[in-house]
């Protein structure tokens, strides 16, 4: 541990330097950890659907339209959020429980693709290049990022804003750089200093608009 | 428009408003209040994989579908901590090896697909953790069986009452989000592994927890 951080863990965790070690202590205060995490993820939740649930709904509504104007959903991140734009990906092109499955891949699946942008130019343009090769007008591009402020990201959008794509973004803290670009049009941030929790709120913002986008496609679908 | 599981009713005229994500939000808390009364178990299996660690064990972790996403992302934080000062721990995910992954399914079934990976990739002394939103992953029910003929920790999470994991009982720490929705199943096993991440840590940077004489 650096010596920088120690105050901060002292206050976190004050019986690690208490001496001694007292292992029902140190399990009681892990219990105690997760109650109080569990407690902060249903705040952060709730304030968001507070601020944010109408936006949703917006939002679904536009890429609804988008997919029915033969639009697909592109998804990228950066290492825990290129997990969530997998699972983004996975949800609407294969979602199960009998959910109408709509096109959609992630931009870090393909490793050739990825190691290629990365060594021959650089990490700023891995996704950016990707959706000038794929992306067209009608696509939907989502990026991740707990920050913000990821260069790769802010590029993404800018290309897919001047392509004319419908652009989502999801952000932690106060929405970082992204907060800053106009080439993004859904901007949902997760208000918190925790990168877990941004994380888990996140996970739940594109649930919802999944399931919000799924609805409104189907009602397209109604005469 | 029928409402099929783990998909919830929209409002009037099936058009999504804001009220209706209002709702969706809502329907996290409960789940949530259940991850928090399993604190105690929470608290056990990090103690059992600091253990594990301690002792130089590495962490092998699997799921299928969007859970092989979750594997992925629990790989990552253990190895590249987003805490300054957190040390990196071993871990890797049996998600990733496409090639592997589609020549074990194609020649011996799905069943086998990390069962195979863990037999010739995992020590004894590693940890396992299986992530099956349903606990009836028949992959991660595959993985957690070998694991447990090896003698690696077995670790488990799953979804709605655990399944065939809970039913077999093939974990030695089962940590069960309980819901039948599975977006919010995997929303809690998030928060659940991020949970397991930061508090293994507590255990480890105090070694004197994990000496032979506390874990006998």
């Amino acid at each position: 541990m650096s010596g920088g951080a120690r105050p901060e863990m002292e206050a976190l965790y004050p019986f690690l330097y208490s001496g001694g070690s007292d292992l029902p202590a140190v399990l009681a205060q892990v219990r105690a950890s997760t109650v109080a995490k569990a407690a902060e993820i249903t705040e952060l939740r709730r304030v968001i659907a507070g601020q944010d649930s109408g936006r949703l709904a917006a939002a679904a509504a536009e890429a609804a339209a988008r997919f029915a104007a033969g639009g697909r959903l592109l998804a990228f991140g950066n290492g825990g959020s290129a997990t969530d734009a997998q699972q983004l990906a996975t949800l609407f092109l294969n979602p199960g429980s009998g959910a109408r499955p709509l096109p959609a891949f992630a931009l870090a699946n393909d490793t050739s693709v990825v190691t290629a942008l990365c060594n021959d130019i650089g990490v700023e343009v891995l996704f950016a290049r990707q959706l000038a090769a794929i992306g067209t007008s009608s696509d939907i591009a989502v990026g991740l990022s707990t920050s913000g402020n990821s260069e790769n990201l802010v590029r993404a959008f800018e290309e897919a804003g001047r392509r004319g794509m419908l652009t989502i973004g999801l952000a932690g803290y106060a929405g970082g750089k992204m907060a800053e670009l106009d080439s993004i049009d859904y901007l949902f941030v997760a208000p918190s200093a925790s990168v877990h929790r941004i994380q888990e709120a996140q996970t739940t913002v594109y649930h919802v608009l999944w399931e919000l986008t799924v609805a409104a496609v189907a009602g397209l679908d109604r005469p | 428009m029928a409402v099929q599981p783990g998909q919830h009713r929209m409002g009037p005229g099936g058009v999504p408003a804001g009220r209706d994500a209002v709702r969706l939000f809502g329907l996290r808390a409960a789940p949530v209040d259940d991850l928090a009364a399993q604190a105690g178990a929470v608290a056990v299996a990090c103690h059992a994989m600091a253990a594990r660690f301690h002792q130089g064990g590495k962490l092998v972790v699997f799921g299928t579908g969007g859970a092989s996403t979750d594997a992925q992302h629990v790989a990552v934080e253990f190895v590249h901590p987003v805490i300054v000062g957190k040390r990196a721990l071993p871990a890797i995910s049996l998600t990733t090896d496409v090639a592997t992954v589609t020549g074990i399914a194609e020649r011996d079934g799905v069943a086998a697909i990390f069962a195979h990976q863990i037999r010739y990739l995992a020590a004894p002394g590693d940890i396992a953790l299986g992530i099956s939103p349903d606990g009836n992953c028949r992959s991660v029910l595959g993985g957690l069986a070998v694991a447990a003929e090896l003698g690696l920790l077995r670790i488990a999470l799953a979804g709605g009452t655990g399944g065939d994991i809970a039913a077999r009982g093939l974990a030695d720490h089962l940590l069960v989000a309980r819901s039948d929705d599975p977006r919010i199943v995997k929303e809690l096993h998030v928060t659940m592994y991020h949970v397991l991440w930061e508090l293994v840590h507590v255990f480890f940077e105090q070694p004197g927890v994990l000496a032979p004489a506390v874990l006998a």
